[in-house]
């Protein structure tokens, strides 16, 4: 997989591109609007991570000139202001996503995963989602470990089916309550941790290995580990 | 495109100033007609008067002149007949006495000597005698038996009698009605004609006020690039538009200023926050930690956690910074707040029951408005955090939602312990927080701005059976669009 990140910024630059490249990804690194179009013109890359705020002209009017251009890849935007204006919105629907700085770095991770997921020919959806001895039925909305059925709220199966989809990646808390509530707000209760903690309670019963695991400051994540080790 | 209300209200300008210059028009033209009236009335009455003089010397003359014979009677007779036949008999019936002249001989007393015209001539003596009238100087007489009043002048001839020459007023009414009732119907007429062109052309120019009214309320609303629309006349309603549209650009040069402001220092804080926060996970995925202590991790989170409050803390000032300045950007979309509310609950509510809080939602229908959902979302959860925080195990939060006059009315109460007096008094200001709270203290400051940048309006309180109460309003979206359509005619809400 190979990204373009264009960002002026050296400081971000220092810390995105290692942790691209540790994530897997080839990167290259535009600093202006300029030698961006110049990268995109060399050679097709599977996402773009494009900063609004640059210093030879604006994110949008960059995007805007590659999409003429022909490059169709997703672009995840990222974007110092606090709001997002109209023009990003109306980016959104054509299949991008956007992020506000600062943003947690997993997060980052999990939306260009998305994207590029989306972006991949559209695979047949499942309708069994299955972690270790955890299945979801998604047709019939049942959840069921080692065949015991488990008695979710459609709520926490909507929980549930979100980490089953990005099994062994992390899951922020901002991704579940736009993803699951389809809210972008920074509660600063724990909100989102009780409903864990609950659908933990339903699924990691005792006896069982645990499946969903925490990972402080950062968020979540549903994996197999004794898969995952294996 | 025209609601009901936007409508009526420059109408019935339109119609009042119409009225006015209608009432004017009206007493100012009566003025005139009853001078002219006055005049012609003056007129008429001289010339008859001339005439009569004329011929009552003609016939004391004749009556003088002719000897008191057996002739007397005829040939006088036959020159007040001719006299009389130079006035039209206006009967209509040829064979007709003439009724419009009449003459009479007589002395101080006694029957008539002489009478030549309608009737036996009896009435009309009475009444002459009765008005002991100078001779030469005509005056006006009421006779029984005809409609309308004579004008006589007298004449005293040598042998010490007197003749009377009368004409009819019919004439001299007659002329005078033909002319009130031309000079009615023209005014009418004309009125009426006036009154449809002041209406039309105030309507017009009213039509461009509501026009620019209209335009105005939208950009108060939403959009500070719009502009009103500027006619091509350079009179006052031209020059007005155009003075509300350099005040427009004014005004979004300062909020775009503004803008530039808050977006750079937004920009300028974020980036090294970006950076650090970056930096502060990727030492956390670090595996290799033997050159440092041990015990660093947690450290590294907790560092991460202030940064994202920190975070959090700088987007919420800047929005209440903007929202104050009437400059918060709203990307507006129809929110059903039923089913908002319904996940909003939804999310809230395990972590209510785990604090041992009761949660409760009164809403049964679709209530829409025209809203941001990403600044609405925040500012209800705002909202329930600080229940969660503030409200003591045990009581119970009710929520509440209806639509009511256009507005959606969203009610937040709990049984706790409500506001502290001295804060609940400037609650929605900036940085107030209680003593206990743990907060930045902008959250309630952030609810009224998001609310007030939608049109709507918050107010808090402590229930008289205890605890707080939160009541938010937001106009309704079918109603957002009608007081935009009403062009500043509604009061503003804000």
């Amino acid at each position: 997989m190979h990204l373009l990140l264009v960002e002026d910024e050296l400081e971000i630059q220092d810390f995105l591109k290692p942790s691209l490249t540790d994530a897997g990804y080839e990167v290259d690194v535009a600093s202006d609007g300029e030698s961006a179009q110049k990268f995109a013109s060399m050679r097709v890359y599977d996402a773009l991570i494009v900063d609004l705020g640059l210093p030879d002209q604006d994110g949008i009017d960059l995007i805007l000139r590659l999409r003429r251009m022909g490059v169709s890849s997703p672009v995840l935007i990222l974007s110092a202001r606090r709001s997002v204006d109209d023009r990003v919105a109306g980016l959104e629907l054509g299949g991008d996503d956007y992020l506000t700085k600062p943003f947690a770095l997993a997060e980052l991770l999990a939306r260009l995963r998305n994207l590029l997921k989306r972006n991949a020919a559209a695979s047949a959806r499942p309708t069994v989602l299955r972690v270790g001895d955890l299945e979801l039925d998604l047709l019939r909305r049942r959840a069921s470990r080692g065949g015991d059925l488990l008695n979710l709220s459609p709520q926490e199966f909507g929980l549930l089916e979100y980490l089953c989809r990005h099994a062994g990646r992390v899951v922020t808390r901002s991704m579940l309550l736009a993803e699951v509530w389809g809210m972008r707000i920074q509660p600063d209760t724990n909100v989102v941790d009780v409903h864990i903690y609950r659908l933990r309670g339903k699924v990691d019963t005792e006896g069982r290995a645990p499946l969903i695991k925490t990972l402080r400051g950062v968020g979540y994540v549903l994996e197999d580990r004794e898969q995952a080790t294996a | 495109m025209y609601s009901k209300i936007g409508n009526r209200r420059p109408h019935s300008a339109a119609w009042r100033i119409s009225l006015w210059a209608t009432l004017a028009f009206t007493l100012g033209a009566s003025l005139v007609f009853e001078a002219l009236h006055r005049f012609m009335a003056n007129d008429i009455r001289r010339r008859s008067d001339a005439w009569l003089s004329g011929e009552v010397q003609v016939l004391g003359d004749v009556a003088e002149r002719t000897p008191k014979d057996r002739l007397y009677l005829r040939v006088v007779g036959e020159v007040a007949d001719l006299a009389s036949n130079e006035v039209p008999n206006r009967t209509g019936d040829e064979g007709a006495e003439n009724d419009a002249v009449f003459f009479l001989q007589a002395e101080r007393t006694g029957p008539a000597e002489l009478w030549v015209g309608a009737g036996d001539g009896l009435a009309n003596l009475e009444a002459i005698r009765a008005r002991h009238a100078l001779p030469g100087v005509p005056f006006h007489i009421d006779v029984k038996g005809f409609a309308v009043p004579f004008r006589v002048v007298a004449m005293q001839i040598d042998d010490g009698s007197y003749v009377y020459l009368g004409l009819s007023e019919r004439d001299e009414l007659r002329v005078l009605r033909n002319l009130r009732l031309r000079f009615l119907s023209m005014a009418v007429l004309i009125i009426l004609f006036q009154f449809g062109l002041v209406f039309y052309v105030t309507r017009r120019m009213l039509g461009h006020v509501r026009e620019m009214n209209e335009a105005a309320s939208r950009i108060g609303e939403s959009d500070l690039s719009q502009r009103v629309p500027v006619t091509k006349r350079n009179d006052e309603i031209g020059q007005l538009a155009l003075t509300l549209n350099r005040m427009l650009d004014r005004i979004e040069n300062s909020v775009r200023q503004l803008h530039t402001i808050t977006d750079s220092l937004a920009h300028d804080l974020r980036s090294p926050l970006t950076a650090i926060r970056g930096k502060l996970e990727m030492s956390l995925s670090k595996k290799e930690t033997s050159a440092v202590e041990p015990g660093w991790q947690p450290m590294v989170v907790s560092a991460i956690e202030e940064l994202d409050r920190l975070t959090e803390f700088l987007n919420t000032s800047l929005d209440v910074a903007e929202a104050r300045a009437d400059a918060l950007r709203l990307v507006r979309s129809e929110i059903d707040l039923d089913e908002m509310m319904r996940a909003m609950v939804d999310l809230y509510i395990p972590s209510m029951s785990e604090r041992g809080l009761h949660m409760q939602l009164r809403s049964s229908d679709a209530v829409k408005v025209s809203a941001d959902a990403g600044l609405l979302h925040r500012a209800v959860a705002n909202l329930l955090d600080n229940e969660l925080k503030h409200v003591p195990a045990g009581c119970t939060v009710t929520i509440s939602l209806q639509a009511e006059g256009g507005y959606a009315k969203l009610t937040l109460e709990d049984d706790g312990p409500g506001f502290e007096n001295e804060v609940s008094r400037e609650i929605f200001m900036r940085r107030v927080k209680g003593k206990a709270s743990t907060g930045h203290g902008l959250g309630l400051a952030f609810v009224e701005a998001v609310v007030h940048a939608h049109g709507g309006s918050v107010s808090a309180a402590n229930r008289a059976e205890g605890g707080a109460q939160l009541t938010i309003t937001l106009p309704l979206a079918s109603a957002a669009q009608e007081t935009a359509a009403a062009a500043g005619v509604a009061i503003p809400v804000a």
